[in-house]
């Protein structure tokens, strides 16, 4: 077992760096302040392959392994967690789906412009009634003799506001108790956004609630086979934690950076205030923290890529990341003190991003319930 | 091995009122010379440089080895280091100094290369050991440190000199000295580069190098925005701005601006360095700065512990209070 | 086809390594390598000749001379369209100064490209800072060389050179074979670097590796030690730093600022060759 990052590995956090800290770090606490992401920055990522991270190379993508795509993400959200939070969702719940359940002519048709960062993803399953609790969706897919019509309304969709193409939860209007996911471009009639959630933090990315009105999409637009809904929805979100464990910890490995090279020039009573054994005790419990959180993370992405069962371990990872951001995040301003409590420090925005990562793609009560019920399965 | 031990500098003339370089290296040889009683000489190459010579002569060089020829007339470093090496081979000189200029930096390795002899690249200071080695000492590891390097047994001991480094003596019309030709040799490869055009640039009235007040910034600054403030307060106190090399790689300003090792050496009389930590590559640059008023966040950052004056804030927020307390000040 | 062959120098990532000032030797283990920027400016400007049609067939090999880590720069090489990537690494090689470098990668092209039609190398490295392997590798080579390029112009076999050389802006012509640096220091973004793509990246690993060679694969003699070959030595290596004890102001920033104008206001003022209203001076009224 060898726990030094491989060549490939370094080479990718290596070029994800240069480009983040010259090209979005100059911009990210900028873009803290209004949702949406310059224009200018997401034309020069294109190329870069950050929309098709793990797309096979003949539909347009990077085709990375799956830890190449925790340290992707990691190392956007490290400078930007909210551009992060719009990449690893484009990617994992976006794309991801429909590589794993569709058909080979809607892999074809959906995934390119997606790869090629022309059409945004988003998934959305949250509602007014159902969130935690996919049994509570009440948007509806009626069948026609064309295809479907679906109404509802979703909530809190990440990319929301500059999605192209969306992933929608739907159940059957005759059998509400069978699932399936259907894929709505943006120009589809009946289609429409809300306006953007004025949310704590990653207020960049703009989340919106989405509007369907008598949507009418063709039969072959419903990802893989109808009835598929929650097996679909389950593996997404499986795929989806890794993503943002890995949004956390960059979160984390940030304030931690910032934590460091602060308490080392913060001087209080003549000296650097990293010569105090409680800011010493605060940095250590932080590097153990985040490494254990990077440990947990890549096991989960390597199990992913051998093609082994990950559920639990992405679960795992998630919980364990989103934990250490929230804590990790609150020590950071501790450690700054009044100018931690200030926009005018980046550990401020980094404070505010953390917390939701315990929220959202399952909250941390979630994840140990995954955990719990692998636990009490295993043979004994 | 001649009977005489000789210094010899390359005369780099080209760009003659800018460029006092060949001029600055006369005058330390002549300093050295002094310790084991060598004999100062410049090494002029080119097409009708009679008043070169005589500037030499008066700026101390004692001898002056003179090939002038039409084919020498453009500079081309094929030719210049061919006839270097043979005039080296024929008289045997002990040390070999060059400018660094970006012309010296492509003649010297090349001479070093065909004579199987070192070279110590863009030397800072130069001396002479009790042994009478010639201690060439450059910035070396990435800048951090300064090595002195000697040259034990490959002889001439070549060193490529960064502009700027000695101060050049008093223009002496009374001076004499030994002027030897040497005619071009038969044998003079035929050039493999044709120069098809060769334009002097204009140069700017005001450089950094001769500034009074020079601003500095590092990345402290923030950002390449923020930045640009360094050139408001340069506006009002008639002063330079220069930078450190993140800086300049981020992209923030251009190489031009760049204060360091690789780029600008300064000497003004006020230097106001901006979030600039101290690196040794940039504060080598700087050692002939009067008065340093540095401003860090860090106040152990080694550019603080070389100021007169160091402030401990946030670089920007200090530049914005300057900008505003000069403004005030000021009586027109 | 034309046959580009690029050197690439691994330097450390930081321009600021930290320095150990109780056992006086640098902490270079604590730095990551990357590659030199002035490799990579000659790295771009092979791939925009190769990506020029009217270049005709380009072949682009990149080549460093490093210790096994160094491999990781000719990966990225790779990742960013160079065909093929050989790293020459021997502990024979190590402490070589640039005549030996110069030597060690003129025995790889002389030996094993014999096809090299272009060679181009960084005008000057960002750690050592020298300019000289460049001009030595030419004299190594016997073949014409133009240093400070900015820009590039391929002929039949032949290739024009704007360059910007000590406050001369000028245009020079060779035959090929020949060798070109690239200005470190160009203010066009002609050569500036290019990013690298994650797919690329990911190809350069899964399409063939990186070929290594030694001291014997490359023709060099048993006895072959770079350092001892060298014909200069340090003799010390000292930080250069004189301290002042100077004045350190902390607080509000506005006190601080008034402070300065106040005590050390006649300074500045001389210096910017203005009046400026001084502590001093308000007393002396």
């Amino acid at each position: 077992m060898d726990f030094n990052p491989c060549m490939k590995h370094q080479l990718i956090r290596k070029t994800v760096q240069e480009f983040a800290e010259s090209e979005i770090r100059p911009l990210a606490a900028e873009m803290d302040k209004a949702p949406g992401f310059p224009d200018d920055l997401m034309e020069k990522m294109k190329p870069l392959h950050y929309f098709g991270l793990q797309v096979p190379v003949h539909l347009g993508g990077a085709g990375l392994d799956s830890i190449s795509y925790a340290i992707v993400i990691e190392e956007i959200s490290r400078v930007s967690a909210a551009l992060g939070l719009c990449i690893t969702v484009h990617n994992s719940v976006g794309i991801y789906p429909i590589l794993r359940f569709g058909t080979r002519e809607q892999q074809q048709q959906f995934v390119p412009p997606m790869a090629a960062g022309e059409r945004i993803g988003a998934f959305c399953l949250t509602e007014a009634n159902a969130g935690s609790d996919a049994g509570g969706v009440e948007t509806v897919a009626r069948k026609t003799d064309h295809g479907f019509v679906i109404n509802g309304t979703k909530i809190f969709v990440t990319n929301g506001g500059i999605c192209g193409t969306i992933l929608v939860f739907a159940v059957s209007d005759t059998d509400p108790g069978q699932s399936s996911v259907f894929i709505v471009e943006k120009h589809t009639p009946g289609f429409s956004v809300g306006e953007i959630e004025d949310l704590c933090g990653m207020r960049a990315n703009p989340v919106a609630s989405l509007f369907f009105e008598d949507c009418a999409i063709p039969a072959d637009h419903c990802l893989g086979t109808v009835g598929q809904g929650l097996k679909i929805g389950l593996t997404a979100l499986d795929t989806g934690r890794i993503g943002i464990a890995a949004q956390a910890l960059g979160i984390a490995q940030a304030a931690f950076e910032e934590s460091v090279s602060y308490a080392k020039a913060r001087q209080q009573f003549k000296q650097p205030i990293s010569r105090f054994q409680t800011i010493q005790n605060y940095l250590a419990d932080m590097a153990v923290q985040i490494d254990a959180s990077r440990l947990l993370l890549h096991r989960a992405a390597s199990l992913k890529d051998k093609g082994r069962p990950f559920s639990a371990q992405a679960a795992m990872a998630k919980l364990h990341c989103s934990t250490t951001a929230r804590t990790v995040t609150d020590l950071a301003v501790q450690i700054h003190g009044g100018y931690g409590y200030s926009k005018e420090y980046d550990v401020e925005r980094y404070f505010r991003d953390a917390k939701v990562t315990e929220i959202y793609e399952g909250t941390s009560e979630i994840q140990r319930m995954v955990i719990a019920r692998d636990i009490l399965t295993r043979p004994t | 091995m001649s009977a005489e031990k000789q210094i010899w500098v390359w005369a780099d003339y080209r760009n003659y009122f800018q460029s006092r370089v060949t001029l600055q290296i006369l005058a330390r040889a002549t300093e050295l010379a002094r310790k084991n009683d060598a004999v100062v000489c410049a090494v002029v190459f080119g097409d009708r440089v009679d008043e070169y010579v005589t500037e030499y002569i008066a700026h101390g060089a004692q001898k002056v080895y003179v090939t002038d020829d039409p084919f020498l007339k453009t500079y081309n470093v094929e030719s210049y280091a061919f006839l270097l090496s043979a005039l080296v081979r024929r008289f045997q000189p002990e040390t070999l100094l060059v400018g660094a200029t970006r012309f010296g930096q492509e003649i010297a390795p090349r001479v070093a290369r065909q004579l199987n002899t070192g070279l110590t690249a863009d030397c800072i200071d130069l001396d002479m050991d009790d042994k009478d080695r010639l201690v060439q000492i450059a910035p070396s590891f990435g800048g951090n440190l300064v090595a002195k390097i000697i040259t034990p047994k490959a002889r001439p001991q070549m060193a490529t000199i960064r502009p700027g480094t000695f101060q050049e003596l008093p223009h002496d019309d009374d001076a004499t000295g030994e002027v030897i030709s040497v005619a071009l040799p038969d044998n003079m490869p035929a050039p493999r580069v044709r120069c098809l055009k060769s334009e002097l640039q204009p140069v700017h009235a005001r450089k950094i190098e001769t500034a009074d007040i020079v601003i500095t910034g590092g990345r402290g600054m923030g950002s390449k925005g923020k930045f640009k403030k360094l050139f408001d307060l340069a506006e009002l106190l008639n002063a330079e701005v220069g930078a450190t090399r993140p800086v300049v790689y981020a992209n923030w300003v251009s190489h031009d601006s760049l204060v360091g090792q690789a780029g600008k050496h300064i000497r003004p009389k006020v230097l106001f360095s901006f979030g600039i930590s101290g690196a040794i590559q940039h504060t080598a640059a700087l050692a002939d700065a009067r008065f340093i008023v540095a401003v860090n966040k860090n106040p152990n950052a080694t550019m603080m512990k070389l100021a007169d004056v160091a402030l401990v804030a946030d670089a920007n927020q200090v530049c914005t209070g300057i900008i505003r307390a000069v403004k005030e000040r000021i009586r027109d | 086809m034309l046959h580009i062959i690029v050197c690439i120098k691994q330097v450390p990532m930081v321009s600021e390594l930290p320095w150990d000032a109780k056992t006086g030797t640098l902490k270079r283990e604590t730095a990551q390598g990357m590659m030199d920027p002035s490799s990579r400016r000659a790295l771009e400007a092979a791939l925009q000749i190769k990506a020029d049609p009217a270049s005709g067939p380009v072949r682009i090999t990149v080549v460093s001379m490093g210790p096994p880590m160094a491999k990781e720069v000719l990966y990225e090489a790779r990742a960013l369209g160079a065909d093929q990537g050989v790293l020459l690494t021997d502990s024979c090689m190590a402490g070589a100064d640039t005549c030996m470098t110069a030597m060690i990668l003129g025995a790889f092209i002389r030996n094993h490209c014999p096809d090299a039609g272009l060679i181009l190398c960084g005008s000057m490295s960002s750690d050592s800072e020298t300019a000289q392997v460049g001009p030595q590798l030419a004299e190594e080579l016997d073949i014409p060389a133009i240093g400070y390029a900015r820009r590039l112009e391929l002929g039949c076999r032949c290739i024009r050179v704007a360059r910007h050389v000590d406050d001369f802006m000028e245009l020079m012509e060779m035959d090929l074979p020949g060798l070109v640096t690239i200005d470190h220091a160009a203010e066009s973004d002609r050569y500036a670097p290019r990013y690298v793509t994650l797919g690329g990246v990911e190809a350069a690993f899964n399409t063939g590796g990186i070929q290594v060679m030694d001291g014997r694969a490359l023709g060099l003699e048993k006895e072959f030690n770079a350092l001892k070959a060298s014909p200069t030595k340090i003799m010390e290596v000292y930080s250069p730093l004189t301290q002042k004890e100077g004045r350190v102001l902390t607080g509000a920033v506005k006190k601080m600022v008034d402070t300065l104008f106040d005590d050390y206001g006649k300074i500045i003022s001389s210096a910017m060759g203005k009046d400026l209203k001084t502590h001093d001076h308000e007393e002396d009224l």
